[in-house]
């Protein structure tokens, strides 16, 4: 049976995926995970997940955010206006990053 | 946990769900993320019937983003209130509907005329903001995750809402009058957001001792108005001078003379017991009685299968 394995760095950080390990329960994957993706790495926590009770959604399948022209809702569109506050200016700094990384793949 | 070794350790993102937390912290931060997913959710339906009267297409499908934003703010707060083992999702969504789930002053008042809505989309939602980017450093990490994704949002929101006030105030003489005439209506309920003040706020000290919240009601009140008065008098808009707004020049911030504000309205407000809220809370309890059925039909799908292929909102 495969687990997939989601590694946190640190506390109150988020759990990201990191891989997957062969086991037979939920015990032994979660001492195989620590094994193989928390010896080396630096880990906080982990958590394990059966493969199968994964669902996943694909770009084939379906439109995300982002193919299609939404402008109006980016910070970064408003360009006549100064962020009002050290809070709206990181937000969009926040957006523009993501609006480069999608322009970058396209 | 007991309380003690809570108010040690509570910091940014310090506790998280597999922590066994005290049920005094759990009621605590499940009241404070409720009051806070209730507001997306009535925030949400105020600004709703703007989506039909915006004046421009430009104007229709960023308020309809924007909608589906706050809705989604709401979805991601109560999975995190949910988190604390308190209440479930379809329990706060039942209160908020019975009447008894609380929910931001703002949004207890009807929104009629197209001038009055930066009131709400840049006032409020900056006020918001400001709030929402210091609780990032909450102590309930699910809640500290929630914001992430709300802060990375709210910065669309704000500068349209600021985007709409310009436009306004380089408008007509009558727009602007109208306009003025809307701040004067909604700046003494704006500066009521951030609460009572602290001596007279009930849950202020120990959300703070057990880091659920990192600054008072009143810092949070003082540095937004640093903020937002230079910004409403930028583009013209006359502060009124009741409530006395007074620059502290020792310390280099406003301070609002609170005896001023109508605390007998916003304790009202507070009972959800004003007309505004019995309207407000009317209309969404018939809104989510309408559709009623749709969660029906989720509710038996769920239970006769567990397939089905899920559709992103985008």
């Amino acid at each position: 049976m495969i687990w997939e394995v989601f590694r946190q760095e640190k506390s109150g950080g988020y759990h990201k995926h990191c891989g997957n390990v062969h086991a037979p329960d939920r015990e032994l994957a979660l001492q195989f995970a620590a094994i193989q993706h928390g010896r080396r790495m630096k880990t906080h926590s982990l958590w394990v997940a059966p493969q199968r009770e994964i669902g996943e959604i694909d770009a084939d399948e379906m439109s995300f955010g982002g193919m299609t022209d939404k402008t109006y809702r980016w910070a970064t569109s408003y360009t006549d206006i100064e962020p009002a506050a050290p809070e709206v200016a990181e937000s969009e700094a926040e957006q523009a990053d993501v609006e480069h990384s999608l322009e970058a793949d396209s | 946990m007991d309380l003690e070794t809570v108010k040690e350790r509570a910091g940014p993102r310090q506790f998280a769900p597999k922590d066994d937390m005290p049920e005094k912290y759990r009621k605590a931060a499940t009241r404070m993320i409720q009051f806070h997913a209730n507001s997306e959710v009535m925030g949400g339906y105020l600004e709703k019937p703007f989506i039909r009267q915006a004046p421009s297409i430009d104007r229709k499908l960023a308020f309809s983003a924007k909608v589906q934003d706050e809705i989604g703010h709401a979805q991601l707060l109560y999975r995190a209130a949910e988190s604390l083992g308190i209440k479930t999702r379809e329990e706060m969504l039942d209160e908020l509907a019975n009447g008894e789930g609380k929910f931001l002053n703002c949004f207890h008042y009807p929104m009629e005329s197209w001038h009055e809505v930066p009131m709400i989309a840049f006032f409020v939602d900056g006020a918001a903001m400001h709030r929402q980017a210091t609780l990032k450093n909450t102590s309930w990490t699910p809640y500290a995750h929630a914001m992430d994704k709300v802060c990375f949002e709210e910065g669309f929101h704000v500068k349209h809402g600021e985007s709409i006030l310009s436009e306004l105030m380089n408008g007509s003489k009558a727009t602007q009058e109208k306009t003025q005439e809307a701040f004067e209506l909604w700046w003494p309920r704006i500066i009521q957001f951030f609460g009572p003040t602290n001596d007279k706020s009930v849950h202020n000290d120990f959300a703070q001792q057990v880091g659920l919240k990192t600054k008072s009601n009143d810092e949070l009140r003082d540095t937004f108005l640093d903020t937002y008065v230079p910004k409403a008098e930028k583009y013209g808009l006359e502060i009124p001078e009741y409530p006395r707004i007074e620059y502290d020049e020792a310390e280099e911030t406003y301070h609002v003379n609170e005896d001023d504000l109508d605390w007998d309205e916003f304790w009202t407000i507070a009972k959800n017991d004003s007309e505004g809220s019995h309207e407000q809370i009317g209309s969404r309890a018939h809104a989510q009685a309408a559709v009623e059925w749709v969660r029906e039909s989720m509710d038996s799908w769920e239970q006769a299968s567990n397939t089905g292929t899920p559709q992103a909102a985008d």
